[in-house]
């Protein structure tokens, strides 16, 4: 993990692991439905932020709690570990699973989030440009959907995954089947949407083969000052495929 | 019962008109595409597997044994309870073995009525198994594997409130809201018929059995497996305050009975090779979907399929798990050791298997039921009778 340095909370019980890098404004950035990709992305943001990348529980280093079946449930544990940073006002910035979370906590606690960032957000329903129901791909064929030029993905993967690293992912996958499983859209999640007023700034790859572009038309409705961004040629994972999109949210967000 | 082992007989009822293509796909569970049903055929099969079951009840079964699965050539008894429905009035002597459908697959107050019914329709002859359900099962139904477990416990005790307390009674809990459970018929058999849990030994399938006193039907695992699950649940069975008995240990095995071990073989080996490469074939995926496993349960069976890799051989196949194929007097003897090793007196035989013909299941059932069962039930099983007391 480079420059950041490790925290260790308990929030309501749960332990929640918590990297930090550098100063001034904050940003928290929320991962998605996997932490295969890392936060490596992130270190151009500490030359300019208080970059604080936490592990949501369930996922990564964070501890389970499998009362976590809603993903209000979340934004409730980040309130509270929000507290314990000591974190009033920041910028979030959530990408895909991590995105819908960032929107949903946007628009119920509008006043904490100075700016909002979203990576290719899931959460929309949108009949015409479905999202691809990961939960029933094969786990081996996931890893050439999220990206476009597999080769960034590579270096975060094993060669021939062992039986840890397909451990850790059916733990993760246990994690959002308790939050997806029976119902993958929440059709509330939109009806709130509108209340997000601070800038926003979505960012999408235009051959994303898990949430397909076409949403971030979508989203434009929903939020209609939104800046949104889209590369070409690149997957769903857009900031590993380009640079040039970290650096366009640390601009959007300083 | 009319000696001193009990025997079953077990049906899985499969599709077996598979097409040419069929080894294209990885699974012919979950999305092997239904289009390759043929309502004829499955109309003659339903027919012929009925009568199958018809003749072991007059051949001297003790018991008739049907399950639940869905999405598969495996089976063709998505709902049992209707296969079950149909042996009743056919069958006059064999207990009706419905095991199971999974609780969660259906309303529990449902789900007890219509056990109920089948229990009172037979004149308490219904015998129920409660089973969690496949991971595949959880791909084809609409419900959480990840959170299966506490539901299946939930439901659990709904229908053992519904049976054993004079309705109506009320349930808050987490899956369901009963304000009046109070199901008509109520059963036969007081306080309810005999209950399993079956399973494929997750430690916490077992532990459930062990708290309510139930017995266990381990599946596809193998001999040394098997012994092991039946001794723990007797351990953990005894720390809730129950003694199970004998019977409450039904041992599934495969069995194929022929004149000679040459005929028996060869008439067979087939059948049981397509059994386990075609019919139970498919995917890590849908054996496991997410949270219905244990992360660490998800690692140990990851790793022994690692090691089970290899095309299928007999022998190693028949000295690892309970397949008993040969003479009368082979299949007896295998039987007869396996009883006393796993102290059980309870024989759940799998009689036809993939797409073994009519005439050979006829015989199979015809040879076991004049010539095997003869031998066995001649036997004193001393220690059994004494466990059992």
């Amino acid at each position: 993990m480079g420059k950041f340095a490790r925290e260790t909370y308990t929030v309501n019980g749960v332990k929640t692991v918590v990297y930090t890098a550098g100063s001034g404004d904050p940003l928290v950035f929320f991962h998605g439905a996997g932490t295969v990709d890392g936060f490596d992305f992130a270190e151009p943001w500490a030359e300019r932020f208080k970059v604080i990348l936490p592990y949501h529980p369930g996922f990564g280093e964070s501890d389970d709690d499998p009362s976590y079946t809603d993903l209000h449930d979340y934004v409730m544990h980040y309130l509270e570990l929000f507290d314990a940073l000591q974190l009033d006002r920041f910028n979030l910035v959530g990408l895909s699973l991590g995105g819908c979370l960032a929107a949903k906590f946007a628009s119920e606690h509008g006043h904490r989030v100075r700016k909002l960032g979203l990576i290719a957000p899931a959460g929309m329903i949108d009949p015409m440009n479905p999202i691809l129901d990961l939960l029933a791909v094969p786990g081996e064929q996931v890893p050439e959907l999220l990206v476009s030029n597999f080769d960034v993905l590579k270096k975060h993967l094993p060669e021939k995954p062992d039986l840890d690293f397909i451990g850790d992912r059916y733990r993760e996958a246990t994690t959002v089947a308790r939050l997806l499983w029976e119902r993958p859209g929440d059709p509330k999640f939109m009806r709130y949407l509108h209340r997000i007023k601070m800038p926003t700034m979505i960012v999408w790859g235009d051959e994303d083969k898990i949430i397909p572009v076409g949403q971030a038309e979508t989203w434009r409705r929903f939020i209609p000052n939104a800046d949104i961004r889209v590369y070409r040629g690149a997957g769903h994972l857009v900031h590993l495929e380009r640079s040039e999109v970290v650096d366009a949210l640390g601009c959007f967000l300083g | 019962m009319s000696g001193a082992l009990r025997f079953n007989a077990m049906h899985f009822m499969p599709y077996v008109h598979l097409p040419e293509n069929h080894k294209d796909y990885k699974s012919l569970w979950v999305s092997f595409p239904n289009k390759y049903f043929d309502p004829e055929k499955g109309h003659a099969l339903y027919n012929r597997y009925l009568s199958e079951m018809v003749l072991a009840d007059k051949l001297g079964f003790d018991a008739l044994v049907v399950n639940e699965h869905h999405n598969t050539v495996y089976s063709m008894m998505a709902t049992p309870n209707l296969i079950a429905a149909a042996l009743v009035p056919q069958t006059t002597n064999a207990r009706i073995c419905v095991w199971g459908t999974p609780p969660n697959f259906m309303l529990p107050n449902r789900l007890a009525e219509e056990y109920a019914i089948l229990d009172v329709m037979s004149k308490g002859r219904l015998e129920i198994a409660l089973p969690l359900g496949t991971g595949m099962e959880y791909w084809s139904n609409p419900v959480n594997p990840a959170t299966a477990r506490e539901k299946f416990k939930e439901s659990l005790k709904i229908m053992l409130q519904a049976w054993t307390e004079d309705g109506p009674t009320t349930h808050y809990g987490q899956f369901y809201t009963y304000r009046f459970l109070n199901p008509w018929p109520r059963p036969y058999q007081r306080p309810h018929p005999p209950c399993y849990i079956v399973g494929t030994g997750s430690p916490e399938t077992i532990e459930i059995a062990a708290e309510l006193g139930f017995g266990y039907a381990s599946v596809f695992v193998t001999q040394q497996r098997a012994k092991e699950l039946n001794d723990t649940l007797r351990q953990r069975a005894a720390h809730y305050g129950h003694q199970l008995r004998p019977d409450q240990f039904p041992l599934l095995t495969f069995v194929y009975v022929a004149e000679t071990e040459e005929r028996a073989r060869q008439e067979y080996v087939g059948h049981l090779q397509r059994f386990f490469e075609d019919y139970a074939r498919t995917t890590p995926q849908y054996l496991a979907p997410p949270g219905y496993l244990s992360v660490d349960q998800l690692k140990q069976r990851a790793a022994m399929a690692d090691k089970m890799h290899g095309g299928f051989d007999f022998d190693a196949i028949s000295k690892s798990f309970f397949i008993a194929v040969g003479t009368p007097d082979q299949v007896a003897n295998k039987i007869g050791e396996w009883s006393q090793w796993m102290k059980t007196d309870h024989i759940n035989c799998v009689m036809h298997i993939a797409d073994m013909p009519h005439w050979k299941t006829v015989k199979n059932l015809t040879l076991m039921a004049e010539e095997v069962f003869p031998r066995l039930r001649a036997r004193v099983q001393p220690s059994l009778r004494a466990a059992a007391e």
